[in-house]
């Protein structure tokens, strides 16, 4: 059966309650918008599957509840991505400086190799800005980040980043991808190679019902 | 052609007998409304008896060309599609005519397509008819279901709501109309709580909106184990959420008739238990308790639920107690469900994706909100127990469409189940759900793996 993808990753979405994480990912994935959203409990999942430099990129992407009491249970799945969005929203100065909050948490639980970049949404809310783009760029240089202001309601900067946080793993990824670009006729790809991958994880786990 | 007359027939006795269910008059709209409009257009350029007479074979009986709207509307026991209001014309008269031969091949298929759309609608017909059947019966049962928790099981709660009776009564489905009372009376009021609790919680919490700065971070100070930024987040969070709480039901959201009660609920909660505080997941608890209780017995059913072990557990976010839940779910998934167990195995599916939804909100933001009150129902009978049964339920119910997706596949449908999910199908597959293992009940094995992991230090991060 042909692949419907070469490659697959996971990127997760990160950010305080309410800062427009699920609005971003149905913006980019339905191309819809709702100005009242219900709560993510937990996470949710969509895909999406895009083609850069021809090659078929399937993203998974984990959009997480945002209260801090749920890190418990969400920082168990930064191990399983490859790319993570920073996300705060620029009408709330608290949300900008939970990301520090949430970077390092990444550092110390998500995978060493894991790209990440940020993004300050709700760019159309500009009368209620309380955290200037300035400051935006700053901290994402600090970080080494790529920044992005976005809006979900406009559709301003939403495929962008998502590209840019996939072409960013992929080149991340980019030793396994020339593998994948010798023998992409051979159909022997690292989605493969990925979904082996996983169930080693899986058998790993199986010893013990813990996730983490 | 006798059948129509007799389809009539038996829709006006089903009309006469249920009066209280007319079918919405927009629905019949598009079949009078096409069949009086293209008689009129038509009567200027076509030969009316022709057009009569195309009626009549629509029909099945002698049409009244002079009020084609009432007779139809009155008549017609399903509204004609758009195939079955199609007229078969002549070419137009600047056109030169058909051949003989073609037009009687015309007029052939034209009869066909008017036969075989006219069975489609009989068709229709008879499952809207069967339907309507179906919803009097259930309302009927569901009246008389009200009338036995009314007058003899309610009055007599103590005695009777263990009995084999009861408890049959009670999983087909407490009537709406005294659910809040039996929840009421089920969940119990160990923590005592009363009208005035309520009242001196809530007014705490007014007190503390009103000295909640607008914006702030200050993060210094500890208290009960949740910081000052932490306890304004958290009155923030209410505010976010309880417009995010069944916003398509367009009643908690601001300005809406209940936004409120849920307000004051969940604030009073937070003064009530400042070490739990709000968590989400909690409004849509409060919601539900709101649909079917006053503000101050919501309150207390609230308060009495979440004190549940169960929810204790996942409310406080006590991982290593949540994880324990999960292994026993996954004794008893593995038990149930052994070929979907290996599947979701492989697939790297741990329950934790799909249960931490299901069992914060108790299944309110998952399924269609009167299935869920279902559930709510027989967990409130049953215990915690029935919420992993339920789960158990679901996989069973989609276990072939699961078993032959991925995991994202999965993770998607599992987080956001189908809308059309049929309640009787549900609670057929939770009956056959088998909540023993090895002659362990849920709680036994619950029991045996908590003090597994309690003598395992190792696994606690």
């Amino acid at each position: 059966m042909a692949k419907q993808y070469d490659v697959l990753f996971r990127l997760l979405l990160l950010g305080d309650s309410g800062v427009g994480k699920t609005c971003l990912l149905c913006r980019f994935t339905d191309n819809e918008f709702h100005s009242s959203h219900i709560s993510t409990i937990g996470v949710d999942f969509k895909m999406k599957t895009l083609e850069i430099d021809g090659i078929k990129v399937r993203i998974q992407i984990w959009d997480t509840a945002g209260q801090e009491r749920y890190q418990t249970i969400t920082k168990q799945y930064y191990r399983r991505a490859q790319g993570i969005f920073l996300v705060y929203d620029i009408t709330s100065e608290r949300s900008f400086q939970h990301i520090m909050k949430w970077a390092s948490d990444v550092d110390e639980y998500a995978p060493d190799k894991v790209q990440k970049i940020l993004i300050g949404n709700k760019s159309d809310e500009e009368q209620k800005r309380q955290v200037p783009k300035m400051h935006g760029d700053k901290l994402a240089k600090t970080y080494g980040m790529d920044f992005f202001e976005t809006s979900a309601c406009t559709n301003y900067n939403i495929k962008e980043s998502f590209t840019r946080l996939t072409e960013l793993v992929l080149q991340a990824n980019r030793k396994e991808l020339d593998g994948l670009r010798v023998s992409i006729d051979e159909d022997l790809g690292i989605a493969n190679l990925e979904e082996e991958e996983d169930q080693c994880d899986s058998a790993a786990n199986a010893q013990k019902a813990c996730w983490c | 052609m006798a059948a129509p007359s007799l389809v009539l027939l038996i829709d006006r006795s089903l009309f006469a007998r249920k009066v209280k269910e007319p079918r919405p008059l927009e629905q019949r709209e598009p079949g009078w409304k096409l069949f009086g409009k293209v008689p009129l257009r038509e009567a200027s350029v076509k030969d009316p008896r022709k057009i009569q007479k195309e009626y009549e074979t629509r029909s099945g009986r002698p049409g009244n060309l002079a009020s084609p709207k009432q007779s139809v509307r009155k008549n017609l026991d399903f509204e004609p599609l758009s195939t079955t209001a199609l007229i078969l014309e002549d070419r137009p008269a600047n056109l030169p005519a058909k051949p003989a031969e073609e037009a009687q091949k015309h007029r052939q298929q034209y009869e066909e397509m008017v036969a075989q759309a006219k069975k489609r609608e009989m068709k229709e017909a008879q499952k809207r008819r069967k339907q309507l059947e179906d919803r009097c019966r259930l309302e009927e049962s569901i009246g008389n279901a009200a009338l036995t928790w009314n007058q003899e099981i309610l009055p007599n709660w103590e005695t009777m709501c263990t009995s084999r009776r009861v408890r049959e009564l009670w999983w087909q489905g407490v009537p709406p109309s005294v659910r809040g009372r039996v929840w009421s009376l089920a969940i119990g009021n160990d923590l005592n709580i009363t009208h005035e609790l309520y009242s001196i919680c809530l007014a705490r919490a007014r007190e503390k909106w009103k000295a909640m700065p607008a914006s702030g971070s200050d993060t210094d100070g500890e208290d009960a184990g949740l910081s000052v930024a932490d306890k304004e987040a958290s009155l923030e969070l209410i505010k976010l959420d309880i417009s995010r709480t069944f916003p398509s039901l367009c009643i908690f959201q601001k300005g809406g008739p209940y936004h409120d009660m849920l307000h004051s609920i969940l604030g009073a909660y937070t003064c009530y238990r400042p070490d739990v505080g709000y968590v989400q997941g909690m409004s849509f608890i409060a919601a539900v308790f709101i649909l079917n209780l006053d503000t101050a017995d919501a309150f207390m059913a609230f308060t009495n639920l979440l004190n549940k072990p169960c929810q204790m557990a996942f409310f406080r976010v006590d991982h290593s107690l949540m994880l324990t839940y999960f292994a026993a779910f996954e004794v008893f998934f593995e038990e149930n469900l052994p070929k979907l167990f290996a599947h979701f195995k492989s697939n790297n599916l741990s329950p934790d994706i799909y249960l931490i939804d299901w069992i914060f909100t108790l299944y309110s933001k998952s399924l269609p909100l009167d299935l869920a009150c279902r559930v709510w129902d027989v967990f409130c009978r049953d215990g915690d127990e029935f919420l992993f049964r339920t789960a158990l339920g679901i996989l069973k119910l989609y276990e072939d469409i699961l078993t032959q997706m991925d995991f994202i596949h999965n993770a998607q449908f599992l987080t956001k189940l189908p809308e059309d999910i049929s309640g009787d199908a549900l609670f057929a597959a939770i009956a056959t759900v088998q909540m023993h293992s090895k002659n362990k009940k849920w709680a036994q094995v619950l029991q045996t793996l908590q003090k597994e992991e309690r003598g395992s230090p190792v696994l606690k991060h």
